[in-house]
């Protein structure tokens, strides 16, 4: 009787769940999301994506030696591990945004694959051209002598 | 003569979430025989652990064994990697991970409550249980940033340090946790239709489960008194943030209920003394030195004693791990408990052991 007299009750309560999606859910404000880099701030010194775990950052170098940061937030896990690495403080945050889902057409696992590799060719493509340039600069210095 | 008939419950089965395998042999209604299959998945993590991942990348990968304790494995091989480099980590870190871990039982272990209640056939008691664990959810997010991959223990420390609102936080929502908690204690220990799923059902005697090696809630519901916070100190000060073991007589899925929910009021008194008495300084300790020898470490995962063998060699790569998940250790004992019940108390048995496959086979 006693049952039935509260799940009478309960007919005109509110709802005991959350109202989500109508409502948000909880989320506190150093939630771990996406990653931020600052190029301004940034020495290029590689140390967070030797750090990143899944490989979720790569830099890529041009043949003047400048490098640009490629960070995928499908790869990320938001472990914070490369900003901890970082000997530069601000060069690279987490933010407290959560990463939107990966579309289809974004094609956003074999489009990483292809800039790795390009960003692995491209940095071997300058350190091969340095240590052409290296040996060509010893060798003009050697002859003269 | 009697007949025999075998049902198989798993790999895929309403009641089981894990793939797990069952072949219950039975007489009539009766389970006269048992056998387990464990080896339905393997995903090959122990191995790139030690040839895609350096060792201070290792305990992220370790956590996303098992979403459920991913604490327990991140902190277990944080601990047997710092015992390689020879490091000892501040207080104050110490401490974070015992909040952690704690947390992470009171959820773990109310997932496990109400999933005993929905397959004992308690569908009410299953959602309010899991909308009272949503709490201890919430604090594991506001503390670690994320609500299942924690990722909070690292090599030398944790990652983030306690915030004070997050510690203002922890308490209150406690508060409001632990008459929830004793509102469920109430209904599992007197509610009648419950009770004739879950009294005197799946029973092990003392005896049985000393025999097998019963580990965590499983052993101490029947009156083993194993529990690695009661065993070591040297690793995490459990005497010093008021541990005290739970035990039970019965040995049945009663005793186990009874035996996750006082461990709940348990962690929460830990929670709070951790709260109240946190020392002062770093969360990590630096070192550059690089892992070598050997080493083993215990801790009390939810489910029962968690092993961790690691072995290094003077470089980043780790050249042997070895992860040994409760879950494994029971299956013996777990095996026994079934003999003798109804085919229709499978389900309930099968949840009250708390089965976690994805820390098994890896
Ligand atoms: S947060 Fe972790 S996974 Fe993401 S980019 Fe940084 S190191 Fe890599
Ligand atoms: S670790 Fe910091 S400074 Fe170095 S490359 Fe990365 S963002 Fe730049």
């Amino acid at each position: 009787m006693k049952a039935f007299l509260i799940a009478i009750g309960n007919l005109f309560k509110r709802p005991a769940t959350i109202q989500y999606p109508f409502a948000p859910t909880y989320k506190p404000d150093d939630y771990r999301g996406l990653i931020q880099h600052n190029p301004e701030l940034c020495i290029w010194c590689r140390r967070c994506e030797m750090a990143c775990p899944p490989g979720a950052i790569v830099f890529s170098q041009a043949m003047d030696g400048t490098q640009t940061y490629h960070y995928n937030r499908a790869v990320c896990i938001y472990c914070g591990e490369c900003v901890r690495n970082c000997p530069k403080p601000g060069a690279i945050i987490q933010t407290a945004t959560p990463a939107s889902p990966a579309l289809k057409d974004e094609n956003i696992n074999n489009s990483w694959a292809e800039t790795v590799k390009q960003a692995l060719e491209s940095r071997a493509a300058y350190m091969a051209e340095k240590k052409k340039q290296a040996a060509a600069k010893q060798q003009g210095g050697e002859n003269p002598a | 003569m009697a007949t025999y008939y075998d049902i198989p419950v798993g790999a895929q089965h309403i009641s089981l979430l894990e793939p797990l395998h069952f072949k219950l042999t039975t007489e009539n209604e009766k389970i006269v025989d048992v056998e387990a299959n464990v080896g339905y998945v393997h995903r090959g993590i122990e191995k790139a652990c030690t040839t895609k991942f350096k060792f201070r990348q290792v305990s992220f990968v370790i956590g996303r064994i098992c979403g459920l304790c991913s604490i327990s494995h991140t902190t277990a091989y944080s601990q047997v990697a710092e015992k390689l480099l020879n490091l000892e980590i501040p207080l104050r870190a110490k401490y974070l991970r015992i909040l952690a871990l704690e947390l992470d039982r009171i959820h773990s272990h109310m997932l496990c409550l109400s999933h005993v209640a929905e397959n004992s056939g308690f569908e009410a008691l299953f959602m309010r249980t899991m909308k009272d664990r949503e709490i201890s959810m919430e604090l594991l997010e506001a503390l670690c940033g994320n609500r299942v991959q924690y990722d909070y223990s690292i090599v030398g420390g944790v990652a983030r340090d306690l915030r004070p609102e997050v510690a203002q936080m922890i308490l209150t929502q406690l508060k409001e946790l632990r008459s929830k908690v004793d509102d469920l204690i109430d209904i599992f220990q007197s509610n009648w239709s419950l009770s004739l799923k879950n009294k005197g059902i799946g029973a092990i005697s003392r005896e049985d489960a000393m025999r097998l090696n019963a580990v965590g809630p499983l052993a101490r519901a029947a009156g083993v008194p194993v529990d690695v916070r009661n065993d070591t100190e040297d690793l995490l000060p459990w005497k010093q943030v008021g541990f005290e073991i739970v035990l039970e007589n019965g040995g049945d899925v009663h005793a186990r209920n009874m035996v996750r929910l006082k461990e709940i009021l348990v962690s929460m008194k830990i929670i709070e003394n951790v709260i109240q008495g946190l020392p002062e300084g770093p969360v990590v300790a630096e070192t550059k030195a690089l892992p070598e020898g050997e080493a083993v470490v215990r801790l009390e995962a939810p489910r029962g004693e968690l092993f961790h063998y690691a072995k290094g060699n003077k470089t980043q790569f780790l050249e042997r791990l070895k992860v040994k998940a409760p879950t494994f250790s029971n299956i013996p004992a777990f095996v026994e408990m079934f003999k003798g019940n109804e085919y229709a108390s499978a389900p309930a048995i099968i949840a009250s052991y708390d089965p976690c496959l994805s820390c098994t086979a890896r």
